[in-house]
């Protein structure tokens, strides 16, 4: 065996060489990295120092623009265009620093550049010079441009370059999913009426060709959705078509476009010139009829925007769907003050089988305000439901409302107050109540709720009353718990 | 006589070619792993000049998450964690924090903390667990829910929350860690934009010790005072950048750390939620959700991310290091065999058929033979059974190669994240590196070790590793 041995040994020698050179090698890279970026930190920090007051007043329009561009044209050496891209769009630019950035970008050659970039033009330098340049070695590398060519797209879609979008529609179909991912984020940003149809093919081509799709449907629904309302005229083919993926997706974009529109807004209405009048018949006769339920229940919130005689009626309809989903986005788009004279069907929605649903319609009820409320307490006092009450006490506490019952049950005369503590105590559900009654509650809040409840068995109530026996400062009502106390002891009882 | 001898040298000859063929194949494959990585995590941090975090941030899109803190005995930091979590930069979270029938004053915290009141909520227990005792919330604080519950285990708490989170998705994070502002919304960010169906998104977890921590922040990022802390930050890059970055690109995520991982609540639910007959709750999730989506012909993906950061404390004495790593170990072992028909299974695809071949062999069994080596080369080289210069370059070569991993580990770091920013400190971690492979790693294996012999042993106990408070 000497030979073999031998030859083990000096296999493992060359192993072990090996893996010292490369523990040296791998050292010898790290610090030459950490120093060539401790240089190019140096360097971007003296430019942002130099330069950032200078992009800061023409921003914001404190300097002469000929002046700030002359300045901004001298910085100068391989990796000008990098340090430029830094500096300029370190930070996203507010609407009113846009044009004047626009117009920066375009002037300095980078609007350009990044145009050649994205269409796949590199402008390949030496190998001598790209050691120089950060992206130098990137560009250099066939395989790797994509991040410089996405970095591009991103750049023009940060700057809204409204120029650019055809560019980045046609980059939508480019076999790198980087690129395909963040045109369709520039092309969203950018908001070009124009570019809609490209980003709804898109959609079509990811629910009809799954498989290969290299951007997901989050993907395109975001993008979709940053277009303004007006653009969604663009999705009526999608809307009417044979696949019900897709008509169920175009009824969510539509969803989320009038859900931004309305953000903030109390009593948003969509009139048929906003929304169009082919797509809003289309919401008002056609999809909350379809066979898909997705699409019935996607198109609930948009029917509840739409200022129509005929949207109460649409959205009760859907209420009384048989897919509970498609209720509970009913029940949540009748959410908005104007449908109030529905609260009596809502309210029979706080007996559905779904407890999402029941949960919804307490919601919705609430945003009624003190018309809401009376029909959540009469319902809540009344049923026999008891899944239904279950639902109203989880939203009595969870909203916060426990105090303002007990302080209309502290005024005399509220008997609907005494009634909902009466039906929490049956149901257990007190927890709340004696907290906010020991800790916050008056004196004579506390008196009576403890003289009402005394002997109830719930065992929360019984450790309160033993608490107020020893703890209470009020004497009368420490001596009412301790009289009670007496009473339930063995002796007592016996 | 003569007959023992014989028998003795054969098998000492046997141990010997498992203990190289082990050598080979275990380094070749973390080999492998590096070269994958470097590139993966090169690239992706190139990408990250592009990713978009805005558009995310402000994109209805982007699903609502639950975050669920499980505590146990947490009082020190439950509060501070909880808080900052709520500060976390996402549209649309919330935080659940599940008291698991602490013994101090981990819920009072709380409770005085955010001013909660005790609910009585609706509870609906899709999956079975421990009664929970009381609910506690805040309506002007909504989107915090505080739940007791009687002590049932980490996995019990979990599947609490997971019973009372609203969400599409949650996010598990551990007490004793904090998240960066924005680690949740790139954590999401495969979820969002990835073709395939995203159930599982796991992101890197660094040491905290010795960084400085304000308001729940870390606000400050350098090396811990002390050697074995130090060991452990090398280990921890080795492990989060190299080792699951490579599974990753491999599409055989085996572990995503639940200290700091995001999963799709409908799946977990109908995967059977956490479960309790393993130590290591996390891990297993995720290999019963390979099993899921297997039987359930479900294309989905489990994914790791490197740039998603939430800091934790790393045990700071050798005691509670032995009491973490058997216990990792323990699980580990405990899963593998759970699961074991998964192994050189073609329907796991690369699960199956390479990442857990590879756990299980080099990973789980892999701690037993390499230890058994350390006594069972020696005694060969005593016995005259292998040539005194082999042994000495063998054992070189293992010192070598071990270092080249850990220093591979180091350089990843400097080329991505650097998130040790000084000279001094990237030389304290190569030659940590580098000293790792002298002493710490035998210590660490031998408690690795322990948990191999706990797992034939059948123990279930689930080690509690209490923290000081690093970073404070």
């Amino acid at each position: 065996m000497p030979f073999l041995i031998e030859n083990i040994i000096k296999v493992v020698f060359t192993l072990l060489v090996i893996v010292v050179i490369g523990n040296v090698v791998i050292i010898g890279l790290a610090f030459a990295r950490r120093q060539r970026r401790e240089r190019y930190f140096q360097r971007i920090d003296f430019v942002r120092r130099e330069f950032r007051p200078v992009v800061g007043n023409l921003l914001s329009g404190r300097m002469d623009y000929q002046e700030g561009f002359n300045r901004l044209k001298s910085i100068s050496g391989l990796d000008r265009l990098y340090l430029l891209e830094e500096l300029l769009l370190e930070k996203r630019p507010t609407a009113s620093e846009e044009p004047v950035l626009r117009r920066l970008c375009e002037d300095l050659g980078l609007v350009r550049t990044w145009q050649n970039r994205l269409a796949g033009h590199m402008d390949t330098a030496s190998v001598r010079e790209a050691v120089g340049r950060p992206e130098g070695i990137i560009e250099r590398v066939g395989k790797l441009r994509f991040l410089i060519r996405a970095k591009s797209a991103e750049n023009l879609g940060i700057l809204r370059h409204r120029e650019s979008w055809p560019l980045l529609v046609k980059a939508l179909e480019d076999p790198h999913p980087d690129i395909q991912s963040v045109a369709s984020r520039a092309i969203a940003a950018i908001g070009e009426p124009e570019s809609f149809p490209a980003l709804v093919a898109q959609l079509h081509k990811v629910v009809l060709n799954a498989s290969t799709a290299a951007l997901s449907l989050r993907s395109v629904k975001s993008s979709l959705v940053s277009f303004p309302l007006k653009c969604a005229s663009g999705l009526l083919p999608s809307l009417r078509h044979s696949n019900r993926r897709i008509r169920f997706l175009a009824t969510d974009v539509v969803r989320e476009m009038v859900a931004r529109e309305a953000k903030g807004e109390d009593e948003y209405g969509l009139d048929r010139k906003t929304l169009g009048m082919e797509m809003a018949e289309v919401f008002l006769t056609q999809l909350p009829f379809d066979e898909n339920p997705d699409v019935r229940a996607r198109s609930a919130p948009v029917i509840s925007h739409i200022s129509d005689p005929r949207s109460a009626p649409v959205l009760l309809t859907l209420l009384r769907d048989t897919a509970w989903f498609v209720r509970l986005h009913a029940v949540r788009a009748l959410a908005q003050r104007r449908f109030l004279p529905q609260a009596g069907e809502i309210r029979q929605s706080l007996s559905d089988p779904n407890w999402r649903v029941r949960e919804a319609s307490v919601a919705t009820l609430r945003t009624f305000g003190a018309a809401g409320f009376n029909q959540l307490i009469e319902h809540f006092i009344s049923t026999e439901d008891t899944y239904s009450r279950e639902q109203v006490a989880d939203e009595l506490q969870r909203g916060g409302l426990i105090p303002d019952v007990l302080r209309r049950y502290g005024e005399d005369g509220d008997w609907r107050a005494a009634q909902v503590l009466d039906q929490m105590v049956r149901m257990g559900k007190t927890a709340y109540v004696l907290g906010f009654l020991s800790k916050e509650a008056q004196p004579p809040v506390r008196k009576k709720f403890l003289v009402k409840y005394v002997k109830d068995p719930d065992p929360q109530i019984r450790q309160w009353v033993a608490r107020l026996a020893t703890s209470e400062p009020d004497s009368e009502i420490r001596g009412l718990a301790m009289a009670a106390l007496e009473s339930r002891s063995p002796a007592a009882e016996r | 006589m003569e007959m023992w001898r014989q028998i003795f040298i054969h098998g000492m000859d046997m141990f010997n070619v498992v203990i190289v063929a082990y050598f080979f194949l275990g380094n070749g494959m973390y080999t492998v792993l590096m070269v994958m990585s470097l590139v993966a995590v090169w690239l992706h941090n190139r990408r990250l000049a592009y990713q978009g975090l805005d558009e995310l941030r402000e994109s209805p899109v982007t699903p609502p998450v639950t975050v669920i803190i499980p505590a146990w005995n947490e009082q020190e930091i439950i509060a501070q964690t909880a808080d900052s979590t709520l500060g976390t930069d996402y549209p649309d979270v919330e935080v659940i924090v599940v008291d698991d029938g602490s013994t101090d004053r981990t819920l009072q915290n709380l409770i005085d903390h955010f001013h909660l009141v005790k609910m009585d909520l609706i509870y609906r227990p899709r999956l079975a667990t421990k009664p929970v005792k009381a609910f506690y919330m805040n309506p002007e604080i909504p989107k915090l829910l505080v739940i007791s519950k009687e002590n049932g285990g980490k996995p019990d708490a979990l599947n609490v929350a997971i019973n009372m989170a609203r969400t599409p998705y949650f996010c598990t994070l551990d007490s004793d860690s904090i998240l960066e502002p924005d680690a949740l919304l790139r954590l999401m960010r495969p979820v969002v934009r990835s073709p395939i169906n995203v159930v599982a998104s796991g992101g890197i977890v660094r040491i905290l010790n010795g960084c400085r921590v304000e308001k729940g922040r870390v606000v400050s990022v350098s090396l811990p005072p002390s050697r074995l802390e130090r060991f452990q930050v090398v280990e921890y890059l080795r492990s989060f950048l190299f080792g699951r970055t490579g599974w990753d690109m491999f599409g055989g995520t085996l572990i995503v750390s639940g200290a700091f991982a995001v999963f799709h609540r409908e799946t977990v639910l109908e995967s059977g939620g956490f479960e309790h007959d393993t130590v290591t709750e996390d891990m297993d999730l995720i290999v019963q959700l390979h099993h899921w989506a297997v039987r359930h012909h479900r294309k989905i993906r489990m994914c790791f991310t490197s740039d998603p950061v939430c800091w934790t404390e790393c045990p700071s004495t050798v005691k509670m290091l032995q009491k973490q790593r058997r216990r990792w170990q323990l699980g580990l072992c405990q899963t593998l065999w759970k699961h074991s028909e998964m192994l050189f299974n073609r329907d796991y695809g690369s699960v199956g058929m390479l990442s857990f071949p590879f756990h299980l062999y080099v990973e789980a069994l892999g701690a037993a033979a390499e230890f058994l080596g350390y006594f069972m080369v020696p005694l060969a080289f005593f016995f005259n059974m292998v040539p005194p210069l082999l042994y000495l370059l063998f054992v070189l070569l293992s010192l070598a190669y071990g270092g080249l991993l850990s220093v591979g580990a180091v350089l990843l770091e400097e080329l991505t994240y650097r998130r040790y920013p000084s000279f001094r400190e990237l030389g304290t971690l190569l030659f940590f590196a580098f000293l790792e492979n002298i002493g710490y790693r035998q210590m660490v294996l031998y408690f690795r070790f322990e948990g191999v012999v706990r797992f034939f042993a059948g123990s279930r106990k689930w080690e509690k590793v209490t923290h000081v408070g690093a970073g404070q």
